[in-house]
């Protein structure tokens, strides 16, 4: 991953986050809240390769992390989007391409965002944090998971063409 | 490169986990650069959550919303068309109407307890990406709000702010995990720890081993020292369970809070409480029963009727 892409990453996560922070949670989801963040973050860690996976992953990570809402400390999000990523990048061929089998993409996507949510639950419980009721954590969850995977083909080719575009000559090669 | 990452991809890996690793051992020993960090981001999102707010607030509960759809027939609709641009206008009164009718209510509360408060507008919920339960409101340190403040709704307690920048707040709301309010049973004075389980209801512990809690039993606030986090006599909820399983040391109950933590428009943070007397709960009014008495008409009565003719004054009067 050249510089200015992970600059032009870095901005990209910062604008989606203040979209999330600002419109996406103001939003009363039925059942629980929608993560338009970790849905495109996701994404586009799939669509990378393996190094790409995993800068994009910490970069997500590290301005998820600047949440004022959170009450996890500073780099647990990028810890986690690491670890999710590198997943994503041992299993790569499992994943397949989005132009030729997008339901599995998507599916990969919605598995990615529980999964996520899982680890920094868990995480959390390790550093002493408080996260509620099974039965609260597992609404979130399974909210997540139905909302991601609904919109998660809405904006999923108008993503994959923005990548394409930051992308440079030999990066597309 | 192999497959699943050579030697380069390795340490690329172990690069970033350690990187992570190390913000959060920062993080964990208090360094403020991480702290300041998220200040910075809030001071950078609270202008654009407030202009988001303005305009986005009528479409929040889209998904509320949508199973009236069905109601509008036809002519609805082909007046919705005509009339598109009119009623967007009143949306955004009613919008406004119902924050109004909010703030009212909210300031009668703050009144009848003699605080000092301020109001202010939410702006923002917390991120579907974390398990925390906070809201933004547009009111930060220039209006005298810090952390620690007791921050009400029109019904109650909603929570406390965490953290301010100059022009927003975050609130910690009471439904979070991690949230804990001492409370004392109006009925007897018994105190106990109420805290939240994410969400609608919450958990009642009495630290009292002799106090018992009834279904019914109004909480308010306990109040802490200098009044922070928490003004004393603030209705926090009523207790809708009771917990009386043996082996425990204290009750235990389940709570239901006065406030609707989903229906935040309008709020007040308690800036000082009333220091003259210890303060009075503020209960929550009890609506207004309408009694109706109804007096049966007296009926002819023969003169040859036997027995004690009850007088219409007399007979037993109805209520409901």
């Amino acid at each position: 991953m050249s510089p200015v892409r992970i600059i032009s990453t870095l901005g990209f996560f910062f604008v989606l986050f203040v979209i999330q922070e600002s419109a996406v949670s103001l939003i009363h989801f039925p059942i629980s809240g929608f993560s338009l963040y970790l849905a495109i973050a996701i994404s586009l860690i799939a669509f990378e390769d393996h190094n790409g996976s995993l800068v994009t992953g910490f970069l997500a990570g590290i301005v998820l992390d600047l949440s004022p809402t959170s009450n996890a400390p500073f780099g647990q999000w990028a810890l986690i989007l690491t670890g999710i990523a590198f997943l994503f990048a041992v299993n790569r061929d499992s994943i397949a391409d989005l132009t030729s089998s997008p339901i599995t993409f998507v599916i990969f996507v919605g598995a990615g965002v529980t999964l996520s949510l899982i680890a920094y639950l868990l995480f959390g419980s390790l550093l002493g944090e408080e996260n509620g009721s099974l039965k609260h954590d597992s609404t979130i969850l399974l909210g997540n998971l139905i909302w991601t995977v609904l919109f998660t083909p809405i904006f999923l080719p108008a993503l994959s063409r923005v990548r394409e575009y930051s992308l440079t000559a030999r990066e597309r090669v | 490169m192999a497959r699943g990452g050579g030697n380069r991809s390795r340490l690329l890996l172990v690069i970033l986990l350690v990187t992570a690793l190390f913000f959060i051992t920062l993080d964990l020993r208090g360094v403020s650069l991480t702290k300041g960090s998220r200040s910075v981001t809030q001071t950078i999102l609270s202008p654009v959550q407030k202009t988001v707010s303005t305009i986005f607030s009528p479409v929040g509960r889209f998904f509320s919303d949508v199973k009236n759809f069905g109601k509008t027939n036809a002519q609805l609709q082909e007046e919705l068309a005509l009339n598109k641009m009119l009623k967007s206008e009143l949306a955004m009164s009613a919008d406004t109407k119902g924050q109004l009718a909010q703030l009212k209510s909210v300031l009668d509360l703050a009144g009848r307890g003699n605080y000092k408060v301020a109001a202010a507008r939410v702006i923002a919920r917390g991120s579907a990406s974390s398990f925390s339960q906070t809201i933004t409101i547009d009111a930060g340190s220039s209006s005298g709000i810090r952390p620690d403040m007791t921050v009400i709704s029109e019904n109650g307690l909603i929570g406390v702010v965490k953290s301010t920048t100059n022009s927003s707040s975050i609130v910690l709301l009471m439904s979070d995990p991690s949230f804990r309010v001492g409370v004392r049973i109006a009925r007897s004075q018994s105190v106990g720890v109420l805290s939240g389980l994410g969400g609608s209801n919450y958990s009642l512990v009495l630290l009292d081993p002799a106090g018992t809690i009834k279904t019914g039993d109004i909480l308010v606030t306990n109040g802490s020292e200098n009044n922070r986090p928490f003004v004393p006599g603030v209705p926090v909820g009523v207790v809708v369970g009771v917990d009386n399983s043996n082996g425990s040391l204290t009750q235990t109950g389940t709570v239901y809070s006065y406030a609707n933590l989903n229906d935040l428009g309008v709020v007040s943070v308690i800036l000082s409480a009333p220091t003259t007397a210890p303060s009075q709960p503020i209960l929550p009014t009890p609506n207004p029963v309408v009694t109706v008495y109804v007096t049966p008409t007296p009926t002819p009565v023969a003169a040859a009727t036997t027995g004690p003719t009850p007088t219409p004054s007399a007979q037993p009067t109805k209520k409901k």
